[in-house]
C-alpha cells in the first residue's frame, strides 16, 4: 500500500514541478489527438452532411457499415495503418512509421467512422426536414446544406468533442504505429501502459491524473454547452 | 400563379392516394383543401411544392412544368413550423437574405413585418423558444415576406388560440387581396373554409 501512496505524492510533485518529460508527453498527446479530430471533423462533417441529405438505395447498408466501423477496435486500426506504413507497405516511401504523423493518421482512421456515423444519422433524420424547409424558402441546394450544418452545429460540435475523448484515451493504435519512443512518440496512454508493466507508478499516476483532468474539462465544456444550448 | 394538376396519380407502398386528380388553382384566390384524415391533403401540397416528385401525371405552374427557378416563387408553411435557431428578426429576414436582397430592403421589410405582427419586443429573442401561436405567426410572416406567387399552407392554424387564428386569417386574406397571389390551404375548420376561402376542394 505504501508504494501506492508514495507514487501518488511523487505524481503530484511531478505535475506541480513542471516536469519537462511529463508535460512533453501531455503536449504531444494533445497535439496528436487535436490534429486528428480537426482533420476528421473537417472531412467527415461536410462529406456525411452531403451524403445524408440525399436519398439513395444503399442507405441502410451504409448505416450498418458505419455503425460497425464505429466500434472497430483501436488495435485493428493500428494494425491496418502499420501495414500501410511499414517498410513493406504501400506507403513505405513516406517514412512515417514511428512518427507523430503516423499516430495522427491512425487516430484520424479511428475517429472518422464515429464522426461520420453520428453526422450521417443526425442529418438523415433531422437534416432532411431542415433541407425541405430551406427548399420552401427558396434556398439553393448549397444554401440548404449550409443551413443544415448551421442548424445542427451544436450536435456536430458535441460529436466532435466525443471523438476527441475517444482519440486521446486510446492506446492500441498509437502504440503500434508510434512505437512509444521516448521524447518522440510517447503519449499519455502509451506511457501509462509501459510504466505499469515496469512497476513505475509515480509518472503513471501523474499522467493518469492529467488524463482524468482532461476528461473532466472536456465533459465540463460539453455539459456547459448542452445547458447553454437547451436554454437557447 | 396558376397551378394546374392533370391526371395526377400518387401511390404509397400500400395504396393509391389519388387517382387521376385534375384541378386548377387560380391567382387571387384562397383555395381550401378539405377531407378526411389520410385523404392525401398534405401529400398533395408536398407534390405541388416539389418536395415529393414521385407521382404520375402533370403539374403545371403558369403552364410550365416545375423548374428550379420556380422554387424561388413558392413557399409552404407546415402544421408544426420549424423555426431556425436564430432570432425572430433573423427568421423573418431569412428568405430575403437567401435572395441576396439589399440590406436596407431587408431591414425595412423585416421591421415592417415585425411591427405588423406586434412582436417588436420579441424580435431579438430566439424564435424556437416562442409559444405555439407566436411560432405560427412568425412562420407565416417568414413565408410571406418575399411575396411568393404561390403559398401552400398545411393546417398552419391548428392548435393555436383564437386571437392568433383570427390574426393569421386576416394576414392571408390581405396578402391575396393586395398581391393577387395563389394560396392553397388545408383546413379542418368549416367556418374558416366558408369565410376565408374563395373556393373549397374536397379530397
Amino acid at each position: 500500500m505504501d508504494y501506492i501512496i508514495a507514487g501518488f505524492w511523487k505524481a503530484l510533485e511531478l505535475i506541480f514541478s513542471g516536469d519537462a518529460e511529463l508535460w512533453g508527453i501531455v503536449g504531444l498527446s494533445l497535439r496528436v489527438s487535436g490534429s486528428a479530430i480537426v482533420i476528421a471533423a473537417l472531412v467527415m462533417v461536410p462529406l456525411f452532411t452531403f451524403i445524408g441529405l440525399r436519398a439513395f438505395r444503399g442507405e441502410r447498408v451504409l448505416s450498418r457499415v458505419l455503425n460497425a466501423l464505429m466500434s472497430m477496435p483501436s488495435v485493428v486500426v493500428g494494425l491496418l495503418v502499420s501495414v500501410c506504413l511499414s517498410r513493406r507497405g504501400p506507403f513505405a516511401e513516406l517514412q512515417l512509421m514511428y512518427t507523430a504523423t503516423a499516430m495522427i493518421i491512425a487516430q484520424v482512421v479511428l475517429v472518422s467512422p464515429l464522426i461520420a456515423c453520428l453526422t450521417y444519422e443526425l442529418v438523415k433524420h433531422r437534416g432532411r426536414e431542415i433541407q425541405k424547409l430551406g427548399q420552401t424558402l427558396g434556398a439553393s441546394r448549397m444554401q440548404s446544406t449550409f443551413m443544415v450544418i448551421s442548424e445542427l452545429k451544436s450536435e456536430l460540435f458535441i460529436y466532435t468533442v466525443n471523438g476527441f475523448s475517444r482519440a486521446i484515451s486510446e492506446v492500441g493504435a498509437v502504440m503500434m504505429v508510434g512505437g512509444n519512443i521516448k521524447g518522440h512518440t510517447r503519449v499519455i496512454t502509451t506511457t501509462i501502459s509501459m510504466l505499469n508493466s515496469m512497476g513505475d507508478y509515480a509518472m503513471a499516476f501523474a499522467l493518469g491524473m492529467i488524463l482524468i483532468v482532461i476528461s473532466l474539462i472536456i465533459n465540463s465544456v460539453l455539459y456547459t454547452y448542452k445547458e447553454k444550448r437547451d436554454d437557447v | 400563379m396558376e397551378v394546374r394538376l392533370e391526371q395526377v396519380i400518387k401511390c404509397d407502398e400500400k395504396k393509391q392516394i389519388f387517382t387521376d386528380l385534375s384541378e386548377i388553382f387560380v391567382s387571387g384566390q384562397i383555395t381550401g383543401l378539405v377531407g378526411d384524415n389520410g385523404a392525401g391533403k398534405s401529400t398533395l401540397l408536398r407534390l405541388i411544392a416539389g418536395l415529393d416528385l414521385d407521382y404520375s401525371g402533370h403539374i403545371y405552374y403558369d403552364g410550365q412544368p416545375l423548374t428550379k427557378p420556380l422554387y424561388q416563387q413558392m413557399t409552404m408553411v407546415f402544421q408544426t413550423p420549424y423555426l431556425l435557431k436564430r432570432s425572430v428578426y433573423e427568421n423573418i429576414a431569412y428568405p430575403l437574405k437567401l435572395r441576396h436582397r439589399p440590406a436596407a430592403e431587408i431591414k425595412e421589410k423585416t421591421q415592417a413585418m415585425i411591427a405588423r405582427l406586434g412582436i417588436e419586443k420579441l424580435a431579438g429573442q430566439y424564435a424556437h423558444r416562442l409559444s405555439g401561436g407566436e411560432s405560427q405567426k412568425v412562420a407565416l410572416a417568414r413565408a410571406l415576406i418575399f411575396e411568393p406567387d404561390l403559398v401552400l399552407l398545411d393546417e398552419p392554424m391548428s392548435g393555436i388560440d383564437a386571437a392568433s387564428v383570427s390574426f393569421m386569417e386576416q394576414m392571408i386574406a390581405d396578402y391575396v387581396q393586395q398581391h393577387q397571389k395563389t394560396v392553397i390551404m388545408i383546413t379542418h375548420n368549416a367556418r374558416q373554409a366558408q369565410e376565408l376561402c374563395h373556393r373549397v376542394v374536397h379530397l
